[in-house]
């Protein structure tokens, strides 16, 4: 009878290894589930909020235009608020952030920043216009750098990942909208964010 | 194993079995290592294909509607209500288009997850291995997949009975949500209004 001994060795390392490249790939169809509902969700909150403002913004070029009115001050507050929302990802850029990670020169997005920037020419110029600003929901919690990561759902990830064992160091790479870790990215770490 | 194996006459049997619970378990342990990871790396591609498809453009395109009747609105009520009547009609259709805009959820307008409702039914058939998922229903269901989508439709769940209790005698059969349809007609009528005030409107 042959007998491979070496066969006898690996055949519960075989074992384990069909077993998992069978969990992944399945593991992965609910990780693109899940991200997703999270993505779609986090996509509409933050750009049903930026797209206002543009609306708002774009509506009242117009009927300044009909009007024939140079209010210099308007017009400015309208160009530069239609100019801010217009750096506004429309991807999440961590795919991006992560290619040119390596070229730590590029200049960083900053999100939070360009949101209260945003958020803030929307209120001039409303002065201006002499319109009560509409409250948007979330409008008293801009996401704040600082904040506090407890109350961040990408914890929720974090313990799930660290509970199930798998404690493989990522390298940190810049994300902007990260799902499971938000501190790898100091700056930018709370903008996963409830408006 | 059971006893009626160890105590078979055939070695054989003895040694099938044993060698089905070592693979089992090894394939098994394996299993569920490589499931969590697959699902930990799959999770920001995930929320980026689901940020970039699906959310960011139709929050946009909601947004921008709503915007547009915020700014028509303060624009056709201005602060002297003794001014101009024949706006008066003008700003109580767009005050309903906003009223309209601002019922729509982005519940109401996302387009299914067809790859959730696939793998979903992958779950149920009879004849497919996957163990041990009861979650299997839980996949279409944005809200059973993460905690704060589901505090989110608590919320507008509780929105919509008091509403119900609110308009008092009111029959028990929940009003219809609005549709991806709706929301297109609101938007065809709101631009019909802009252009008949001559207000050019334009964005990609």
């Amino acid at each position: 009878m042959d007998f491979d001994l070496e066969d006898l060795v690996n055949v519960e390392q075989t074992f384990y290894e069909d077993g998992y490249k069978d969990g992944y790939a399945h593991g992965r169809v609910h990780g693109l589930i899940e991200g997703r509902a999270l993505g779609r969700e986090k996509g509409f909150e933050m750009w049903e909020e930026l797209g206002f403002y543009e609306g708002f913004a774009l509506m009242w070029r117009a009927i300044l235009g009909a009007q024939g009115g140079h209010d210099e001050r308007t017009q400015n507050h309208i160009r530069h608020l239609l100019e801010l929302i217009a750096q506004f990802p429309r991807v999440n850029p961590s795919a991006a952030a992560a290619a040119s990670e390596t070229s730590s020169t590029e200049p960083e997005l900053d999100i939070p920043r360009l949101f209260r920037q945003i958020r803030s020419r929307y209120k001039l110029l409303c002065a201006t216009l002499g319109v009560r600003p509409t409250l948007r929901a979330a409008d008293g919690s801009s996401p704040s750098p600082d904040r506090p990561p407890s109350d961040d759902l990408a914890d929720t990830e974090m313990g799930k990942a660290a509970a199930a064992g798998t404690t493989r160091a990522k390298p940190e790479r810049k994300k902007v909208w990260t799902v499971h870790d938000p501190r790898a990215d100091k700056p930018l770490g709370g903008t996963e964010l409830n408006f | 194993m059971d006893d009626e194996a160890f105590w078979s006459s055939d070695p054989n049997v003895l040694r099938d079995t044993e060698w089905d619970k070592i693979s089992s378990e090894f394939t098994n342990a394996g299993y569920r290592e490589g499931i969590t990871a697959g699902k930990e790396g799959a999770l920001q591609e995930g929320f980026d294909d689901g940020f970039a498809t699906v959310g960011a453009p139709i929050g946009r395109e909601l947004g921008i509607l709503r915007g547009l009747c915020s700014a028509l609105l303060a624009f056709l009520s201005p602060a002297d209500p003794s001014q101009s009547t024949s706006d008066a009609a003008l700003a109580n259709e767009v005050r309903e288009i906003a009223a309209a805009l601002v019922n729509v959820r982005f519940s109401d307008i996302a387009p299914p997850d067809l790859e959730a409702i696939a793998h979903a039914r992958e779950h149920l058939e009879p004849s497919n291995a996957m163990t041990q998922d009861e979650d299997a229903a839980d996949l279409t269901d944005p809200a059973k997949l993460n905690e704060e989508i589901k505090d989110k439709r608590d919320m507008e769940n509780l929105e919509d009975l008091m509403a119900q209790v609110g308009s008092s005698n009111a029959p028990s059969v929940a009003p219809a949500r609005p549709t991806t349809e709706d929301v297109t007609r609101l938007k065809a009528r709101l631009m019909s209004i802009a252009q008949g005030l001559g207000l050019p409107l334009q964005w990609s």
